[in-house]
């Protein structure tokens, strides 16, 4: 009976349980934490205690907004998406705004050492609001373009945040400003590894898709060996790869002079082209196999040449696939640069080891950060060249 | 012209093709017939060399089609199948242009043949050059798909099953399309089907295979009158012969002038048409099943025209329960009658094939 009641007032039941999920975060974690120095652990700060009395107020229409746009009335339910959407822009404004505010003033009195540092109540609004917006982006059914320009918005709340000195006195970005020089350094650093490491798994990996789809002796073999090299756990491959690697730069001092030895950028590269082919190879197979019988059948008989049907038919029609395995690859390879550091070959992962190292949470987030949005971003853009590869007709 | 001669395929060991020859001439329409499996599609798709020959020969117009590239011998010859075989990423208008596009032509010439093509199938240009083959029906891609067959004027026209996937109904209006254009081009086609009642509306040729093997090789009427043995007799079904028989006739062969005064000859039969000035059939008087004397307006839905066939003629007879049938030309005038005398004096005998 309750879920039948529940039906009644709750309209949009996704929202409803992140707006509890939010409540009970507000009441129960913390929102920022105060700590004399960088290492030491902190004090507590309740968000009721952080926010300046019109930022709650702020917060608590904001609530009130996503209370009425989660109630089966009285909005009708476009409307009510729409004002959810709209809603997690102030609430993500709001969110680094009073961080910031809040570091501002508690920093004060406070003696140099001290630090302030986000909390889990921090991270709850923001993970909220995204998931908010992608729930009412998906009930919305928006197109790519609008998608976009929501995205666009929040990036703009977010970069304006960023831009001026409003979050400088937190931890985190003390520790960037800290590695300012040594950031950009790692953040091209991790990109060069990522292209380094698809390029030659492309070069490799779309003629294995194509062998794969047209020599069906080969198929299973190969993809067997792809699998095992996927089964691997990557710390794994670059521990086996020390042995062989360092012997081979030995044996050709040429070889050691471009960098290649048992640790740093080479072994890096081997394991994750080695982890890309997989999929690469897997996705060029069935996007090829996946073109109908129909239209391959109706291209011979018209005359087209293997090489006019491979180019003009085929490729075309497998992009999409092969597009959706290059996304999974890319996001894959930049998360797992990260565990390459650990080999020495530097990266974002740089930051997180000597965080960990350290103890200092807030120079691992400095590496986590970056290469999570580094990821969400090459997953967005892709994703936007896999719907931009459809057949015009289909898209 | 296209001469098949000792054609042989072997599968491991099996001929699936066993030794057929034939001559279809040009500007015929040639159906290859027969239950699955019995080698017709393998038959088709050697002429463009989709499938190896394993013997024998095929000369397409004095050429042998081994001596010519594959990719060039396939330009001249259309080819449309059963699912189409449209590129989904191409528009209407340029899966149509495929062939040109393969022979160079130049791209006014190429837009000029597209838009030629499109009006012969009724597609209009301006609605359906840029759509893309998924938001077409069934139909309608089956219809861009043959006007690709025949984009680049091709000497001969393959076609596979191509109505085998669409519903009865728009079947029945693809095949008259089909035989509209085969009458309008003179094209030599080849057809493949397994269904009997498409082979006799379209073929003016017949082969009917079974086993790999040619059964018989004739015109659709000597088919059904002269079978070669108990298979073909068996094939073409006895049940409807009568009715298949006047499918390939047609009303003109049979109509004779109209009755416009009364005549007491035969019972049941006495009839004459009342006309208006412009000589277009008003009514009826007699020759109804039902009543011999009452006057029965004429409705467009029971009359003839000389292209029906008797077999739709006696259908219409049927339903308005009329006798007789009046037969018009274009303007409306009546120019004959067929009744269902005309149609029971139908011959079983062949040679008086026309069309």
């Amino acid at each position: 009976m309750a879920s039948v009641a529940s039906h009644r007032w709750v309209g949009n039941r996704v929202l409803m349980t992140l707006l509890v999920a939010a409540v009970a975060s507000v009441g129960l974690l913390p929102f920022a934490s105060l700590s004399p120095n960088r290492l030491a652990s902190g004090q507590s700060v309740m968000l009721w205690q952080a926010l300046a009395s019109w930022q709650l107020a702020a917060l608590a229409l904001i609530g009130m907004a996503l209370l009425i746009a989660a109630l089966a009335k009285p909005m009708d339910p476009r409307a009510s998406q729409w004002l959810a959407l709209a809603a997690t822009l102030p609430l993500l404004a709001l969110d680094f705004y009073g961080l910031g505010d809040y570091a501002h003033r508690a920093l004060v009195d406070a003696s140099p050492a001290a630090r302030v540092s986000q909390g889990a109540t921090f991270w709850i609004l923001l993970l909220v609001s995204a998931l908010i917006a992608i729930d009412a982006l998906q009930r919305l059914r928006l197109g790519l373009i609008q998608r976009a320009l929501y995205g666009a918005l929040a990036l703009a709340v977010i970069g304006i945040c960023f831009s001026g000195e409003l979050l400088a006195p937190l931890s985190i970005m003390r520790e960037f400003a800290n590695q300012e020089e040594n950031f950009v350094d790692q953040l091209i650093r991790h990109l060069l590894l990522v292209g380094g490491a698809l390029l030659p798994a492309l070069l490799i990996g779309l003629p294995l898709g194509l062998l794969a789809n047209r020599r069906a002796r080969l198929r299973n073999g190969l993809f067997s060996v792809l699998n095992v090299f996927q089964t691997l756990p990557s710390i794994a491959v670059f521990g086996l790869l020390i042995a062989p690697l360092s012997a081979l730069g030995r044996a050709a001092p040429w070889l050691g002079e471009l960098g290649v030895s048992g640790i740093g950028v080479a072994p890096a590269i081997i394991a994750l082209v080695l982890y890309s082919l997989l999929p690469i190879v897997r996705n060029t197979y069935s996007g090829l196999a996946g073109v109908s019988s129909g239209a391959l059948e109706a291209a011979r008989g018209m005359g087209m040449t293997p090489r006019q049907i491979l180019w003009q038919v085929e490729i075309p029609l497998a992009l999409p696939v092969i597009l959706s395995g290059l996304r999974i690859v890319t996001v894959q390879a930049i998360g797992l640069v990260v565990v390459a550091a650990l080999i020495g070959a530097g990266g974002f992962g740089a930051f997180i080891f000597q965080g960990l190292g350290q103890y200092a949470i807030d120079l691992v987030l400095l590496g986590a950060i970056p290469t999570i949005v580094l990821a969400v971003i090459a997953d967005f853009v892709l994703q936007i060249l896999v719907s931009l590869s459809r057949p015009s007709g289909t898209r | 012209m296209i001469e098949l001669q000792g054609l042989t395929k072997t599968y491991a060991g099996t001929n699936v093709v066993d030794d057929v020859s034939l001559t279809l001439e040009t500007g015929e329409f040639g159906v290859l017939i027969g239950p699955s499996g019995c080698g017709k599609s393998t038959t088709l798709k050697m002429i463009n060399r989709l499938v190896p020959l394993s013997g024998g020969r095929i000369i397409l117009n004095g050429d042998d089609v081994t001596d010519l590239p594959a990719e060039q011998l396939r330009r001249r010859i259309g080819y449309a199948i059963q699912s189409t075989g449209l590129f989904p990423h191409w528009s209407v208008a340029q899966n149509i242009a495929t062939v040109p596009q393969l022979l160079k032509w130049p791209k006014s010439r190429i837009d000029d043949r597209v838009d030629e093509l499109m009006a012969m199938f009724h597609l209009d240009p301006a609605e359906f050059r840029h759509k893309y083959p998924h938001q077409l029906s069934g139909g309608q891609a089956q219809r861009v798909g043959v006007a690709r067959a025949l984009a680049a004027d091709p000497e001969v026209l393959l076609m596979d099953e191509p109505f085998g996937a669409v519903d009865p109904l728009t079947r029945e209006v693809l095949q008259a399309e089909l035989k509209r254009v085969h009458q309008q081009t003179g094209k030599t086609i080849v057809f493949v089907t397994h269904d009997m009642d498409e082979a006799l509306q379209l073929a003016t040729r017949i082969a009917l295979l079974n086993g790999g093997r040619l059964v018989q090789y004739d015109r659709p009427i000597e088919m059904m009158v002269k079978p070669a043995d108990d298979f073909v007799r068996e094939f073409i079904g006895q049940a409807d012969l009568g009715l298949k028989l006047l499918s390939r006739r047609w009303v003109h062969q049979y109509q004779r002038p109209p009755s416009l005064e009364h005549h007491a000859t035969l019972p049941g039969l006495d009839h004459c048409w009342q006309l208006d000035d412009a000589g277009r059939p008003v009514a009826l008087e007699g020759a109804r099943l039902d009543d011999d004397h009452g006057v029965t307006p004429v409705k467009p839905e029971w009359t003839a025209t000389p292209e029906m066939s008797l077999k739709e003629a006696l259908s219409r007879m049927v339903w308005y329960r009329v006798m007789v049938l009046p037969v018009i030309d274009d303007a409306g005038k009546l120019i004959g009658e067929i009744g269902m005398q005309g149609i029971m004096g139908i011959q079983a005998e062949a040679g008086s094939e026309v069309s």
